[in-house]
């Protein structure tokens, strides 16, 4: 079983499992989003959780004062995902049956005094909180180790745990894109989210139903490609980034078989079987016809269908191109990582030449 | 549910209480915080150490109680009193001189005002003057004729200026007699007072001790000033209770491209550690065991110049806990323990965890480098001399170590030495030919002994004779052996000081002890070599080995004859049955193939092969193989020369990360330096166990069989190779003397001249054979820069001749060149601080009388009795004095007379002059220094100024 367990983490097969969970998790939101089925997944995870920790190489990984915050923020990225998915079940029954959502009947439409009710409850958080981070950093010393050495780096060397997603990518990307670019797009891009997204629908209430797109697509990006990201890197990423199953020792000397070969390779060596030219935009041709037509054909081919005029019709254009540029950014990262998977795919176009490596 | 009110969410009692809830929460948690700031493991470790000393003062000072005489204490306190009480019946006296006294003292205290008073004005008066006169002088400068006003008052301020001067001096001088009043008062009211003073002065002797005590007992008090100094909140202001630290600018840390001064805060917790009188305490309050040597004040490493870290690494700044500064247990009993006590772990990620502590001396090496010998590191000293030993330097180079002689003999004319069969069961298994050899083993281990890799290796063995007779030069021995009596060939070679440097079969008890090892252990040579090639080697080895070690003992031909007839009765039957496999041509072809696959594709290379004729694949087997073992790191062969040793340098092996060292899958082995490179010298072929690797790739670091001390002393030698950067101000720097003697030391080793001698109590391994007789060994050389006269030592080195008749051991005659001579006598010289030489034209100026009473005092201390050479027939037990003039010192010979035992314990030459009292007094008066001083002129007077010969027997005045 555990040997399976290890065998099936490994992102290769973890990443479709989970994109498949994510997509039955949307669909039956209505069934997940109840109470009957959040007793019966913490009937199922709390053992499951127990017996994870019961073995000793996940202990260690599971303890290391790095890793204690991670487990509980993804312990209430857990809860909080139900609760939308349950508030959204709630209130798209009413909406179906005509009614208004549950924010919005009268009794909760009523106002309140901001003080005491607001401020005297912040309050009494912010002591809360300062008293378990106190606690938390009494019990849990802060794991201080001796003066840095840039000769003697740390085996995994690990960046903070909101950007262990980040590195996750940069096995995918070049570290200009990985580390430069895809974030930056992210930021800008979550920066967009009000301007681009008009629709009113779903203001201060949950609700899937009526917005699916906006849910769907955020959701996918926000677990499948950040979460479960971070959850890879910390604690499946072991010494030298490689990938180490939940139950494996963290054995320093672990050699994996990996060799990537970039698409102009395929193109040149193994499917015409000459040798690559010397012209370098010669070389990658077939790279950049097709990242520039993912990024330029694709688009306006989408706006052509049917679901695309729609969107145009409701957003305008502007939005509308914004708005595909950035899912396809998105997107670009599993389909980079399918085809990593796949085909050991290195790079699409590959101009080291220039610094520019898709 | 409850009715709220209007434009309210809670209920306002409800969120006071929890506001309540949380505030006392909050002010729990933040009291948690400061004890858990206060609350350190030191502080406690301190509380006990004040305790420890509170105990120590207290008994100390029951002791110094219990000591002081009660009886007298009371009989000076009566005598007080009735001093007090002779004193008080003079009470008018004293009145009346208090009464004058205080009238000096007024008068004393007015006429100090007045003198200031004047004193600054005089001095303002001298500025003025001094204005006017510039004035003047600019007037004149600028050709003008000055005005007569100025004149005027420069005339004014003078007159003034003189009656403030004469005023001044006059008040100078009543000061003078005011002052003289006032003691003379002073001392009147003491004489007054003299017997109160006097007894009081006699109680304080006695009682001082007991009064100090009881001051630092009073420091030791925890009362309530002690709890406020160290209370929480206010201990940042001055606590008695906090981190103490030792910064040394003399000596850094590495902090990544920066040296910063180290610091080192273990006396925080080690309080007693240079205090004396806590040697009975347990640890961390002991006193350092070795206070002479180290940290304490008056050694040569105290603590504030040496610190701790810096011989005992660790994190010497890290206070948190026990675990911090990387302690490190010394073994595994102190592991449970420490585990147990302190929750010890190993330390991870540190670079340099604490060294065990039996491994300590390894850090001398650090600051006390180029020299051979590290006095009081005794165990250092014994894992260099390992090194040496083992030749390990021959392979790995080592900074400091470049200078010394490959360790095995050169194999250039190795085919006149011995037989190819011999050689190739040597080289397999040296052990089985001689079990002291030192030549390790490098086939037949525990990973490559596969029937596969042994093929191979029996090629390589094969192929490395067949080349290396290729290249052997020829060599005709000189002379013929012509059979001798091993019995008496014996008896020479274990009495003439062969075994100085060589053990010998027959005597394993006596080399055991010797220890020797310049040479090999001499055990089955009649299986080994050519007897004519012995003989001529024993009559001159240079003229086999132009540069060897080993000297010509001036045999007689007989002699070397009858040494030659014992060696070669040393038979090893079992190794001379030995008959090596042939040459497996298969075999070396495919270790052949492997080398030129390396580099080209297989077509080539076995093109390469097939183009070499059956000879020439042997012999490039045979030179390949000894670059792969590297034989030529220690043995002098053809074709080898400059090429590089084949073993990592271990010049740093002391600070690499224990990152880089292969554990393989060795779990057992200690993950430690320590534990990698001891267990690396017990069998260095382990990393290979259970790992699947090709031919080629095989450790080859052969055994060499190390017992456990051995290889532990060794460890310690070379984990000390590190690369701290000290700088240069830290470190023991050798001054102008002291490198010349360790110049000089250097040859002496190589030489092993101590095998023999002890210098200066080092070493003369030889002398353990002479245990019942020192005299009977080679001279023990105890300042013998300032016993001999340089120009004879210079031509005794060269020019050996017989000095003490009766020994059997004989001085041998070394193949040294100018240079090596030069240094051994500078060496000496400068070792015994002495100038170079003795002007003997100035020593012998007898005064009236001297010459007599000398003769007298040489037949009354009948020294001709032992010092018989030349005066009588009797064998003589003492050197001849007839040389004395060329080769003693004239100080040296007066301090030999007056106590020959502080010079050479044991020696059988009596003392005449014990204590200074001469046993002739009727001679000069019983002055013993004059006595002393004729016996010395006499000696050199009679002396002759000619050097022996080699073929000088004993000298003959008469």
């Amino acid at each position: 079983m555990r040997e399976f367990i290890n065998w099936m983490a490994d992102p290769i097969r973890s990443f479709p499992v989970v994109c498949v969970l994510f997509f039955l998790m949307m669909k039956y939101y209505r069934i997940v989003g109840t109470k009957k089925f959040l007793y019966l997944a913490l009937a199922f995870i709390i053992p499951t959780a127990i017996w994870f920790g019961s073995d000793p190489n996940f202990f260690t990984i599971l303890i290391l004062p790095d890793n204690i915050p991670i487990i509980i923020l993804l312990v209430l990225v857990g809860y909080l995902q139900w609760f939308t998915l349950y508030k959204s079940a709630e209130n798209d029954k009413r909406i179906e049956a005509g009614l208004c959502p549950i924010e919005g009947l009268p009794e909760n439409r009523e106002k309140v005094w901001c003080w005491p009710n607001l401020v005297y409850t912040e309050l009494f958080c912010i002591i809360a909180a300062t008293c378990f981070l106190v606690v938390w950093a009494i019990i849990f010393k802060a794991p201080l180790e001796e003066p840095a050495n840039p000769t003697w780096a740390p085996n995994p060397a690990k960046a903070p745990w909101y950007f262990l997603g980040l590195q996750e990518m940069l096995v995918y990307f070049d570290p200009w894109m990985a580390g430069v670019v895809l974030p930056g797009v992210v930021v800008v891009g979550l920066i967009a989210i009000p301007y681009i997204d008009t629709n009113p629908k779903g203001n201060g209430y949950f609700t899937i139903m009526e917005r699916p797109l906006a849910m769907w697509g955020f959701l996918f990006g926000w677990l499948v490609l950040w979460i479960y990201l971070i959850i890879v890197g910390t604690f499946l990423r072991g010494p030298n980034w490689t990938f180490y199953g939940p139950f494996e020792y963290w054995d320093y000397h672990k050699v994996v078989a990996e060799y990537n070969v970039n698409l102009s390779e395929f193109l040149w060596i193994k499917g015409l079987n000459t040798s690559m030219p010397q012209n370098m935009f010669l070389r990658e041709i077939l790279g950049i016809v097709v990242s520039l037509g993912y990024v330029f054909v694709l688009p306006p081919m989408m706006a052509a269908s049917k679901f695309g005029k729609g969107m145009i019709e409701k957003i305008g254009n502007m939005r509308y191109y914004i708005l595909v540029m950035l899912f396809l950014l998105m997107m670009s990262l599993p389909i980079k990582m399918v085809l990593r998977w796949l085909f050991s795919l290195k790079y699409i176009v590959a101009l080291p030449e220039l610094e520019l490596n898709l | 549910m409850k009715k709220l009110e209007p434009g309210m969410a809670y209920k306002t009692s409800k969120l006071n209480k929890i506001f309540a809830f949380l505030s006392v929460l909050f002010l729990m948690v933040v009291v948690w915080v400061f004890l858990d700031d206060y609350i350190r493991p030191w502080k406690a470790v301190q509380i006990e150490a004040i305790k420890i000393k509170k105990a120590k003062l207290e008994e100390k000072l029951k002791k110094v109680e219990g000591d002081i005489d009660e009886k007298r204490l009371a009989t000076l306190q009566t005598q007080l009193d009735q001093a007090s009480k002779k004193v008080s019946t003079r009470r008018k006296e004293v009145f009346a001189i208090d009464k004058e006294l205080k009238q000096v003292l007024k008068e004393i205290k007015s006429e100090t005002i007045i003198n200031g008073t004047l004193n600054s004005q005089v001095s303002a008066r001298t500025f003025l003057y001094e204005q006017v006169q510039v004035k003047i002088k600019k007037v004149i400068a600028k050709g003008k004729e000055p005005s007569e006003g100025l004149f005027d008052k420069k005339k004014a301020i003078f007159d003034d200026l003189k009656s403030f001067k004469g005023r001044f001096l006059a008040s100078k001088d009543k000061m003078k007699f005011l002052q003289a009043d006032q003691k003379r008062l002073t001392k009147q009211k003491l004489a007054l007072n003299k017997e109160v003073t006097e007894t009081n002065k006699k109680i304080k002797e006695i009682v001082t001790t007991k009064e100090l005590l009881e001051l630092a007992l009073e420091k030791t008090k925890m009362g309530p000033i002690f709890a406020i100094r160290n209370a929480p909140f206010v201990d940042f202001l001055d606590p008695t209770l906090k981190i103490q630290q030792i910064v040394l600018e003399n000596i850094t840390d590495d902090r990544y491209f920066q040296q910063v001064p180290k610091v080192d805060r273990c006396i925080t917790c080690h309080t007693f550690i240079d205090k004396p009188g806590y040697e009975d305490q347990e640890n961390p309050h002991r006193t350092h065991p070795k206070l002479d040597l180290m940290v304490g004040r008056d050694s040569p490493h105290p603590m504030k110049k040496s610190g701790c870290t810096s011989c005992h690494s660790g994190d010497g700044h890290r206070v948190n806990d026990f675990q911090s500064i990387a302690h490190w247990p010394e073994d595994k009993e102190q592991r449970a323990e420490w585990v147990k006590k302190y929750k010890w772990h190993e330390p991870h990620r540190i670079a340099t965890p604490m060294l065990k502590l039996s491994q300590t001396e390894a850090s001398c090496v650090k600051c006390h480098q180029g020299v051979e010998h590290i006095p009081g590191a005794t165990v250092l000293n014994e894992g260099r001399q390992n090194i040496e030993k083992f030749g390990c330097y021959g392979c790995h180079k080592i900074k400091g170590w470049e200078h010394k002689r490959k360790p095995g003999p050169s194999l250039y004319k190795i085919a006149s030495k011995v037989d190819k069969e011999f050689f190739k069961n040597w080289v397999w298994s040296p052990k089985s030919f001689n079990k002291h050899a030192m030549m390790p083993s490098f086939f037949a281990q525990s990973n490559n002994s596969k029937p596969e890799f042994m093929r191979k290796n029996i090629a390589e063995v094969n192929a490395m004779a067949e080349f290396l007779w290729d290249k052997s030069k020829s060599y005709r021995p000189f002379m013929k052996y012509t059979g001798g009596d091993a019995k008496a060939g014996k008896e020479l070679a274990s009495s003439v000081g062969c075994m100085g440097c060589h053990g010998m079969e027959g005597a394993e008890k006596v080399s055991e002890k010797i220890g020797a090892y310049a040479g090999p252990f001499l055990s089955g040579t009649g299986s080994k070599v050519d007897p004519d090639w012995l003989v001529s080697w024993l009559k001159k080895p240079s003229h086999y080995q132009e540069d060897t070690i080993m000297p010509s003992f001036r045999l007689s031909d007989r002699e070397a004859n009858n040494i030659a007839a014992y060696l070669l009765s040393l038979k090893n039957k079992e190794f001379e049955a030995k008959r090596f496999a042939p040459l497996d041509r298969s075999a070396r072809d495919e270790v052949l193939l492997a080398y030129f696959t390396a580099f080209d594709s297989e077509e080539v290379a076995h093109a390469k092969l097939n183009k070499l004729t059956d000879r020439q694949k042997t012999l490039e087997l045979g030179y390949r193989s000894v670059g792969k073992y590297g034989c030529y790191s220690c043995h002098n062969i053809d074709g080898f020369a400059g090429r590089s040793p084949i073993g990592p340098e271990l010049t740093n092996e002391g600070s690499k990360p224990l990152t880089q060292f292969g554990f393989g899958i060795q779990k057992e082995v200690e993950h430690s330096r320590d534990g990698w490179i001891k267990a690396h010298l017990l069998d260095p072929r382990r990393w290979d166990k259970g790992i699947d690797k090709p031919f080629q790739d095989l450790t080859r670091m052969p055994m060499f069989y190390l017992s456990e001390r051995e290889a532990e002393t060794m460890t310690i030698a070379i984990i000390g190779q590190v690369n701290d950067k000290i700088p240069l101000i830290g470190v023991k720097q050798l001054d102008a003397r002291e490198a010349i003697v360790e110049k000089g030391m250097k040859v002496i080793n190589k030489f092993n001249c101590v095998g023999c001698h002890e210098v200066d109590g080092y070493r003369g391994d030889i002398l353990a054979k002479y245990e019942d007789d020192l005299n009977e060994g080679p001279p023990r050389l105890v300042g013998e820069g300032h016993r001999v006269q340089l120009d004879w030592f210079h031509y005794f080195l060269d020019n050996v001749y017989p000095i003490r008749p009766w020994l059997k051991v004989r001085m041998p005659s070394y193949n040294l060149t100018d240079e090596e001579r030069n240094t051994i006598v500078t060496m000496f010289q400068y070792k015994a601080g002495q100038k170079a030489l003795v002007d003997r034209s100035k020593i012998v100026n007898w005064k009236a009388g001297e010459k007599q009473a000398a003769k007298e005092l040489w037949e009354e201390l009948a020294c001709a009795s032992c010092h018989s050479s030349g005066f009588n027939q009797d064998e003589p037990q003492a050197p001849n004095l007839f040389f004395a003039r060329r080769r003693l010192r004239p100080s040296w010979t007066k301090k030999w007379l007056k106590d020959p035992q502080a010079i050479l314990p044991g020696t059988l030459m009596p003392s005449f002059w014990e204590d200074g009292e001469s046993q002739a007094p009727d001679i000069l008066g019983g002055d013993s220094e004059a006595q002393m001083d004729v016996l010395v002129k006499y000696m050199y007077d009679m002396g002759t100024e000619k050097l022996p010969t080699k073929n000088t027997k004993y000298w003959s005045k008469q």
